[in-house]
């Protein structure tokens, strides 16, 4: 399986390369953001949006479970971490959100994958040795992932030119 | 009596009011999915045009899918809540139901076909029978191709119909013992539920609300397991 990693040595790093991922952005796509909580996953998130054109202030989803903004495409941010049934997954309605052309960001996806579809970018964060380092995991997960891993290798490249480190 | 039936399993909402002299008054809009902001304001609308007070109504039918989960929530919690709210029963018909009966009199394998999205549909088969239509099979989720599949092993001829049919009527179209009905049909009506309730509802074939269920026919029955997750 495709991996693509980048460490991240600052939030606003984390920042750009969330940037540089929404400008990837498709109608219907899905990215499922995995780490544990202070990860970066809502950082990633607001930066995502803002790169998107969301003007507005995104806020965590995790008790609203999703919340919806307009940017250049319409951004749907969902956070499964209060929910404890697959079926309450349904109540989020990712058929629907992705059937009229949004991007979904679904923190703690991970643990949702039977309900999703086929086609995800996984974004999974770890910490790394000092305290704002991340070390960023992309892996591209189904047809329409695979088919743009150049354009995302050669985003993350440009974003390694900076001071963050990529490698794949 | 006099029925109430709300319809909103799919792209479309409606609502209609009728009792043994037909549908009395309907409306239906498809625009954008609003179906939380259309709703209230069709029944208000129904009943003005109907001349009927709120009150005056005996049942609330109510479509209970397969259909698109946010409409049929919204349906169901605003059927539930007027039937609560009058103290009267109500009847339960899926989409499915609906699409055969409005076809109820081909000689053909009826065979409704509504977009589950996710490149799915939500499909059953029926047949005509006097009265009305039987259904032939529970009704299921599957992709187009599945059910192609499933068709091509029918000798008989088939009237396909619904927004599902539609939006992958080339997958279809490769079988020449199917025809498809118009874009009129593509959608479930309130009009069908009204039609289809008021004789069940004569023959008090009524449920309480708390009785009312959504068919979904994707729900799973699965934990999700946090417990592979240290971070929670």
């Amino acid at each position: 399986m495709l991996v693509i990693n980048v460490t991240t040595f600052s939030p606003a790093q984390t920042g750009s390369l969330a940037e540089v991922l929404a400008d990837l952005a498709a109608p219907g796509d899905v990215l499922v953001l995995v780490g544990d909580l202070g990860a970066g996953k809502t950082a990633f998130s607001k930066a995502y949006g803002a790169a998107l054109g969301v003007d507005e202030p995104m806020t965590s989803p995790t008790f609203t479970l999703a919340r919806e903004y307009e940017g250049r495409l319409r951004l749907h941010h969902l956070d499964v971490y209060r929910l404890e049934q697959m079926s309450e997954v349904l109540d989020l309605d990712l058929p629907e959100l992705l059937d009229s052309g949004g991007v979904v960001l679904i923190e703690w996806g991970d643990v949702i994958l039977p309900m999703l579809q086929a086609d995800y970018l996984e974004v999974r964060f770890t910490f790394g040795e000092g305290d704002d380092d991340r070390l960023i995991e992309l892996r591209p997960v189904g047809e329409r992932w695979m088919a743009r891993t150049d354009q995302l290798e050669a985003a993350c490249a440009l974003l390694s030119d900076g001071s963050g480190g990529s490698s794949c | 009596m006099l029925v109430l039936g709300i319809e909103s399993a799919t792209a479309q909402v409606g609502v209609a009011i009728g009792g043994h002299e037909g549908v009395l008054a309907s409306a239906h809009s498809a625009r954008d999915r609003r179906h939380a902001e259309s709703l209230t304001p069709q029944i208000e609308f129904v009943c003005s045009q109907a001349r009927v007070e709120l009150s005056e109504i005996g049942v609330v039918a109510v479509d209970v899918g397969p259909g698109l989960f946010t409409g049929l929530r919204v349906g169901i919690a605003t059927a539930m809540a007027v039937a609560y709210g009058l103290g009267v029963p109500m009847i339960g018909v899926s989409s499915l139901d609906l699409g055969a009966f409005a076809v109820e009199h081909s000689r053909r394998l009826i065979v409704p076909c509504y977009d589950a999205r996710r490149g799915e549909v939500f499909t059953a088969n029926y047949r005509s029978v006097p009265g009305g239509v039987q259904r032939l099979s529970d009704p299921v989720v599957c992709t187009p191709d599945e059910l192609l599949a499933s068709l091509m092993a029918k000798s008989e001829d088939v009237l396909m119909l619904g927004d599902g049919a539609q939006r992958h009527r080339e997958v279809f179209s490769s079988i020449s013992h199917v025809e498809f009905a118009g874009t009129s049909l593509q959608y479930p009506s309130a009009r069908s539920l009204v039609d289809l309730a008021h004789p069940k509802a004569l023959r008090e074939e009524f449920v309480l609300p708390s009785e009312i269920e959504p068919l979904y026919l994707r729900l799973p029955d699965a934990e999700i397991n946090w417990k592979t997750r240290d971070g929670r």
